[in-house]
């Protein structure tokens, strides 16, 4: 109740500031509602949408693939962590949107340069997320398990993984997130794809189809961050997420 | 500190070292084979930063980006503290406006980039609105979870030696919450030196923004990754100090770097 009242109360500020500024400098969310949704099924937003989520996931699958298993032998070995760590925390300050010239020289402005900026952006997040979790499985299960006389594959399968599951899903979350958002930076940079929609939608006089655009990018992080949830309280349900972001 | 200790931690400082002096030279070695457009070794982006550091370029590019940066997170903190505080003292505000925060914390900042053109020009105020923007998200979930974490039992204690809510507030709850502020300062900084820098490329082009586009035109890679290597170090700098400066306010309370 109190959520949906909290919900209300914003939707009324918006709607209320919206009607006293008008349309050029805050669409209300009912004139949104009325000019974004014919829009929406007219085929000039949703099939963009799609494809630059399509490349936005090939980053984001190649971030994963090797952020996953860094972010692991990271937290198993002292070595490793001190090798990967410097560059780690690199990766994570750096500035996407300064990426973005450089990457453009490199890569041009397709689909390889696309790729490239959600994968340097993910890449260390999911790496750091995992790496946070896998360093909190305690020692002492492995050695119950040695003495129960599991071996190594045993005990990596049926100890250290189900230990891991949430911090694989709170790493995809967090991962996806930053996906989206270099997605969002290196498209409207170069002006193309859904980017490309946000960028024009601004030469507009009214900003109901921009606002529009801007709900859609909030409904699909919404609903990445509520499934991913849902799979976690199902194949992990001991493990609360307590983060709220 | 032990012995086996001071061994540890030299040999993962070392380590460090290694892996970085490591990295450079394949990058150095993958470099040489390739046409400097692509990728120049670091070699040559090295001397590129000293020389354009000691020209000037790069400080009065740097200086100039500094006012939006220092505005937007001086907001973003008057902001993001007391709303971190009321999120985490008030179940009821929390229970009402964590949908709304996670609302519009889920929109890509840089997704609004039109809109703040459209309210705040091409200029500095957009720089300032993008840098706050970028920011106060951050500092906000981390003062939150500071003020959620304050242990009941201190503020009974203090209730039981007769503190009113302002003592309760100032003496109690403040200094427990202290770390967690810091934390989000911290990454509430590095989050505004990012957000500079991508306003400066996406308003109209200024200072460090301004010299990237040059660079970009003319092909100078080797420009552009001085200027992303300067900030990097810049934002890995601030992030140790503010650890520092933590260590040093906070003596009581030294977590483990995270």
């Amino acid at each position: 109740m109190l959520r949906l009242a909290g919900l209300a109360i914003a939707l009324g500020i918006w709607e209320l500031a919206g009607r006293r500024l008008g349309d050029a400098l805050l669409a209300p969310p009912s004139v949104v509602v009325r000019q974004f949704v014919p829009q929406l099924f007219d085929g000039s937003v949703l099939p963009v949408l799609a494809g630059s989520l399509r490349e936005m996931s090939i980053g984001f699958v190649l971030a994963y693939a090797l952020g996953v298993p860094a972010g692991v032998l990271m937290a198993r070995s002292k070595t490793v962590d001190a090798l990967f760590g410097p560059w780690l925390s690199m990766g994570i300050v750096t500035s996407i949107a300064a990426l973005v010239p450089l990457f453009i020289l490199m890569f041009g402005t397709g689909f390889s340069f696309r790729v490239a900026i959600v994968f340097f952006a993910t890449v260390w997040f999911v790496a750091l997320t995992v790496f946070q979790g896998a360093r909190g499985i305690e020692p002492r299960w492995l050695e119950v398990g040695r003495a129960f006389g599991a071996g190594p594959l045993q005990s990596f399968s049926k100890i250290m993984l189900p230990a891991l599951y949430p911090s694989l899903l709170v790493g995809a979350r967090i991962g996806l997130i930053h996906a989206i958002r270099a997605m969002v930076v290196a498209e409207t940079f170069v002006v193309v794809g859904y980017g490309a929609l946000i960028h024009n939608s601004g030469l507009s006089v009214s900003t109901a189809p921009l606002l529009g655009l801007l709900l859609l990018l909030m409904l699909i992080g919404i609903g990445v961050t509520w499934a991913l949830r849902r799979v976690s309280s199902l194949i992990a349900p001991w493990y609360e997420d307590r983060r709220s972001l | 500190m032990k012995p086996t200790r001071i061994r540890r931690a030299l040999g993962s400082a070392s380590l460090n070292w290694f892996s970085i002096v490591a990295g450079l030279i394949v990058w150095e070695a993958i470099a040489r084979r390739l046409p400097h457009i692509v990728l120049p070794p670091p070699s040559i982006v090295l001397v590129r930063l000293v020389e354009d550091t000691l020209s000037g370029k790069l400080i009065v590019a740097l200086l100039g980006s500094l006012e939006a940066l220092a505005l937007g997170l001086a907001l973003a903190i008057v902001v993001g503290v007391p709303l971190g505080f009321a999120f985490g003292r008030s179940r009821t505000f929390a229970d009402m406006f964590d949908p709304v925060l996670n609302a519009l914390y889920a929109i890509p900042p840089v997704a609004f980039v039109p809109f703040l053109i459209i309210w705040f020009g091409l200029h500095l105020p957009a720089r300032v609105a993008l840098v706050f923007l970028m920011s106060v998200f951050e500092i906000t979930v981390a003062v939150t979870a500071g003020a959620r974490d304050v242990n009941p039992t201190q503020i009974d204690v203090g209730r039981s030696f007769g503190a009113r809510r302002m003592d309760l507030a100032r003496k109690v709850i403040f200094p427990a919450a202290l770390p967690f502020i810091f934390t989000g300062f911290r990454i509430g900084l590095v989050r505004a030196i990012n957000a500079t820098i991508t306003a400066e490329l996406f308003f109209a082009a200024i200072n460090l923004g301004a010299l990237m586009n040059d660079d970009a035109r003319r092909f100078d890679t080797a420009g552009l990754l001085s200027v992303i290597v300067l900030l990097s170090l810049l934002g890995l700098a601030a992030q140790a100090a503010l650890r520092r400066l933590e260590a040093r306010v906070l003596p009581w309370h030294i977590r483990a770097a995270a």
